[in-house]
């Protein structure tokens, strides 16, 4: 078993982060090497300025909040959750000062950021099972949202569990010194990450989480970095 | 398929490659926001018809043969082998999208379908399987241009012919040629359609604002656009290029032809001259006094179809309105926003296959008919040739019994002092 956990929790981890680093760099090198498209693929009326309302389009969804309200309210909390994920897992691997100009504890959110997640997660995946999305889907598209939720689900667990429930087997600093350990090139694992009775939670965290970011620049997700310059083109 | 035909395909796809349209392929995340945009799919209700299931189509031949997924996991994104079968999917895609771009504005990321398309309709050339007529009214218009001397005399006489017409109608000053052609250095290059309704008109309204203009000897629609093939949309559009460097214009107007100006306009790079459509520029005259109209002459109630490539595509959309308050004191908007209006469902080569889309058409344009009726107007007016035919159809077969009309006649028609 702690070869598993051994496994899972370092060599893989850097398999994964190396594909998903060097994976969408090459992919982005690729796309954005290519030759620009002839002509212009504006939609009119024009308004200025131009990046200001890609950037608009591109982080408020204004298309999807008009024709689907309720999506757009699942969408909205899904982004904003993931960024402030970012920022919990950036504050797992050290302190920034920078982020605590609102003051909060590690990890933020007080176990809800999690939970918004899983819940926009279920939502679309169940929108995906039925009539007429589900005549849009394709297999990827459920595989992707399930590794997710499992990915936010086991990892949140572990939140709610220290948040909500006091068990706080592995605290802040266990992770700092396992993620930290990890970002020096010499990785270890504290006593505490391997041995607690949540260990078994952070090993599948951490298992999906390597899935995802090893299918990251292959999917459809890569519309993180392409959004905005798509966004740009419509606006001309 | 046999494996040269499909590689020779799949070397066509890849010529289709450019940053923006694999921003295109590799996008979609089927999210559906799309479904309505469609108006086939609002009028017919089958996914096949939402623009994501349509370029999902070519994404799932591209995942198989561009991708490396398509060939360790293919069931993952549904890849595609490029088949007799899939090819047929493709074409009902293509040609049940008319590029009205609709989708377009709808879409979180802006995915352009009309452009992802392109790809279907150039493997359909390339297969041999693409509507012939178009393949034939376009290979008739670059040969037109490649053996012009041919058809010069009769193009000349048949000018000569609608001249008497406009002289009839409209007098003209003494002495100067109702339909120049062939002048060098003059202000502006009209490009019309081969049909005395989109010449007579613009000449009468020319003459009166006095322009220093001239015809040009091609006709403006690009069945190459239609087709989706890059090579003969470019032999088309350059006969008019070439034409307008070879006089020394300075700006090439564009007839009522959405298309047209949209190839010319937004498609062919930078041009040593400005393209207008002819809308924009009978707005120009009005602006500067250069025409009058007769504001009482249309007491019915009009409505303006914003043609798709003209306005939301185009960006023609305030200029239709400027003319409009100027013909008439009733006019009656058709959509809230222009860039939302419904297209007729003609584009995309649709009306140029005639008969053959017929029922298509008009059961997919349920809800252009709807739109128009909700509009209570007894006039519909149009700047562009296959709108006007498609809404003519409409008109036809939903018995809205409406007047449809080209708004450069209605120009013609309104000019106070002829």
């Amino acid at each position: 078993m702690e070869t598993i956990y051994y496994l899972v929790l370092i060599p893989m981890v850097y398999i994964a982060f190396t594909v998903f680093v060097l994976g969408t760099a090459l992919r982005l090198v690729k796309i954005f090497r290519g030759p620009s498209a002839p002509g212009k693929l504006q939609i009119y009326p024009e308004k200025r300025s131009k990046w200001l309302w890609a950037a608009y389009d591109t982080f408020l969804f204004p298309t999807v909040l008009r024709r689907k309200p309720s999506l757009w309210v699942f969408l909205m909390l899904f982004h904003i959750a993931f960024i402030l994920l970012i920022i919990g897992h950036l504050e797992l691997i050290k302190e920034f000062a920078f982020f605590q100009i609102i003051s909060h504890e590690v990890f933020p959110g007080k176990g809800f950021i999690g939970l918004t997640l899983s819940i926009c997660l279920l939502y679309f995946l169940f929108r995906r099972f039925s009539s007429p999305v589900r005549e849009l889907s394709v297999p990827e598209d459920y595989y992707l949202l399930i590794l997710l939720f499992l990915t936010v689900f086991f990892g949140s667990e572990m939140d709610w569990a220290r948040r909500w429930y006091y068990y706080d087997t592995i605290s802040v600093d266990s992770y700092r010194g396992y993620l930290f350990s990890l970002i020096t090139l010499k990785p270890e694992l504290p006593y505490e990450i391997t041995s607690s009775g949540h260990t078994f939670m952070l090993v599948l965290h951490i298992f999906f989480a390597n899935l995802f970011l090893i299918f990251f620049p292959f999917s459809q997700v890569m519309h993180s970095f392409l959004s905005l310059p798509m966004n740009k083109l419509r606006r001309g | 398929m046999e494996e040269k035909i499909r590689d020779d395909l799949l070397k066509l796809f890849q010529g289709r490659f450019n940053r923006v349209m694999r921003f295109y392929l590799e996008t979609c995340t089927r999210c559906g926001v799309c479904m309505e945009a469609c108006h086939v799919y609002a009028s017919m209700g089958q996914i096949k018809y939402t623009a994501a299931y349509r370029h999902e189509l070519v994404r799932r031949v591209y995942k198989k043969y561009f991708k490396a997924r398509g060939r360790l996991w293919p069931s993952l994104g549904e890849a595609k082998e490029l088949n007799e079968n899939s090819l047929s999917e493709l074409y009902d895609a293509a040609y049940s999208c008319t590029g009205c771009r609709r989708c377009m504005v709808f879409c979180p990321f802006g995915i352009d379908t009309q452009m992802v398309m392109s790809i279907a309709k150039l493997l359909l050339i390339g297969a041999s399987m693409e509507p012939e007529i178009l393949t034939m009214l376009a290979d008739m218009s670059i040969e037109k241009g490649k053996s012009f001397e041919l058809f010069k005399e009769g193009f000349l006489q048949g000018i000569r012919n609608l001249e008497a017409e406009v002289v009839k109608k409209w007098q003209t000053e003494a002495g100067t040629a109702a339909i120049p052609v062939d002048v060098r250095d003059a202000d502006l290059l009209y490009v019309a359609l081969a049909g005395a309704h989109s010449i007579i008109p613009a000449a009468a309204v020319f003459n009166a604002a006095g322009e220093n203009w001239t015809l040009s000897f091609f006709e403006a629609v690009n069945f190459g656009a239609f087709m989706g093939d890059p090579a003969r949309t470019a032999l088309i559009m350059n006969r008019i290029v070439d034409e307008a460097k070879r006089l020394r214009v300075k700006e090439v107007c564009i007839c009522e032809c959405g298309t047209a100006f949209r190839v010319v306009k937004q498609l062919a790079g930078s041009l040593p001259f400005k393209v207008s459509s002819i809308t924009e520029v009978h707005a120009r005259y009005i602006r500067e006094g250069r025409i009058k109209l007769d504001r009482s002459r249309y007491t019915d109630q009009i409505t303006y179809h914003d043609p798709c490539q003209l306005a939301r595509n185009g960006g023609v959309i305030d200029e239709p309105r400027y003319i409009l308050e100027h013909l008439t004191d009733r006019f009656v908007e058709m959509s809230p926003e222009p860039r939302m209006n419904w297209c007729c469902g003609g584009g995309g080569g649709l009306v140029a296959l005639g008969e053959e889309t017929m029922d298509f058409r008009m059961k997919s344009s349920r809800v252009k008919a709807d739109q128009i009726r909700d509009t209570g107007a007894a006039t519909l007016v149009t700047a562009c040739e296959n709108c006007h035919t498609q809404l003519s159809n409409i008109n036809d077969h939903y018995k809205l019994g409406l007047n449809v009309k080209f708004l450069s006649s209605m120009v013609a028609e309104g000019l106070i002092g002829n």
